[in-house]
């Protein structure tokens, strides 16, 4: 487990949602992809509560769609990676829907290698030890 | 009934994709359905809508929800599937490159609402495409979501 204040110090972060944003808020699990029917069909995959609240989503996808796809799964935080700059539309739908949105300049991979050292793991049900 | 919604789905607008879906989660979350129950009628309905806006020429929505069932209903104007059990099949796609970079057309879309929903139908041919949804409300503790 991170606290979110930890992510956006340590990966250097840009937080877009500053009304929002919950620096104590608890990140357990992360999930990658670009492709957000990916997200739909996997993550849906998780019947327990409480889970999909505490996991990060990361992508290199700052369009609405990100937004959107955390906001039917209930995933509470979305991370842009590779630097990655949303369009003001994207931050605003991002608040309306109470979706914090952060992003870094680290790829997809460093971002998951560093949030597993810390004990971030994948979400369960997808070989994710 | 308990509540009963229409929304209008715009072809190719991206922008606007999940407005709907949004919509049906929010009037599901007003009717206290459980929060796995809106889960699995937030993934199918936002698939579906995607389908609409990738796929046709535009169409609608109909969210009608009563104390047994969610039903949703969308319908679209053409040019239809040209073959459903093809279109079922998971990683089969005819989406565009412009779908694609918006993070859509793995294939996945159908089979995904097809296990997120109790009940699907399916009827399409060129004129367009209907899709008709049942989510059974048994079990659903109505309080789970306050």
């Amino acid at each position: 487990m991170i606290k979110l204040e930890s992510i956006v110090e340590k990966y250097q972060c840009r937080i877009y949602t500053t009304s929002i944003y919950d620096p104590m808020k608890e990140i357990r699990f992360g999930f990658c992809a670009d492709l957000m029917s990916d997200a739909l069909m996997i993550m849906n995959t998780v019947k327990e509560t409480g889970i999909l609240e505490d996991t990060l989503l990361i992508t290199g996808l700052a369009t609405n769609q990100s937004i959107r796809t955390a906001e039917m799964l209930d995933v509470e935080v979305v991370l842009l990676v590779r630097g990655k700059v949303p369009a003001p539309q994207v931050v605003t739908l991002a608040e309306e829907s109470g979706i914090i949105l952060i992003g870094t300049n680290l790829t997809m991979f460093q971002t998951s290698g560093l949030l597993y050292q810390e004990g971030v793991r994948g979400i369960p049900g997808h070989a994710s030890t | 009934m308990l509540a009963r919604k229409h929304f209008d789905i715009q072809a190719g607008n991206y922008d606007e994709a999940g407005k709907a879906a949004s919509e049906i989660k929010r009037t599901l979350k007003l009717e206290h359905c459980s929060k796995e129950l809106i889960k699995r009628v937030s993934v199918a309905s936002y698939e579906a809508e995607i389908n609409i806006v990738i796929h046709s020429v535009g169409g609608f929505a109909d969210c009608t929800i009563d104390d047994h069932a969610v039903y949703l209903q969308f319908v679209d104007h053409g040019p239809g599937i040209a073959d459903i059990a093809l279109a079922m099949t998971e990683g089969y796609s005819t989406a565009s490159d412009e779908s694609r970079l918006n993070g859509f057309g793995a294939g996945m879309g159908l089979s995904n609402i097809q296990k997120s929903a109790d009940e699907m139908t399916l009827i399409s041919d060129v004129n367009g495409t209907i899709l008709k949804l049942k989510f059974h409300r048994e079990g659903d503790d109505s309080h789970d979501s306050e």
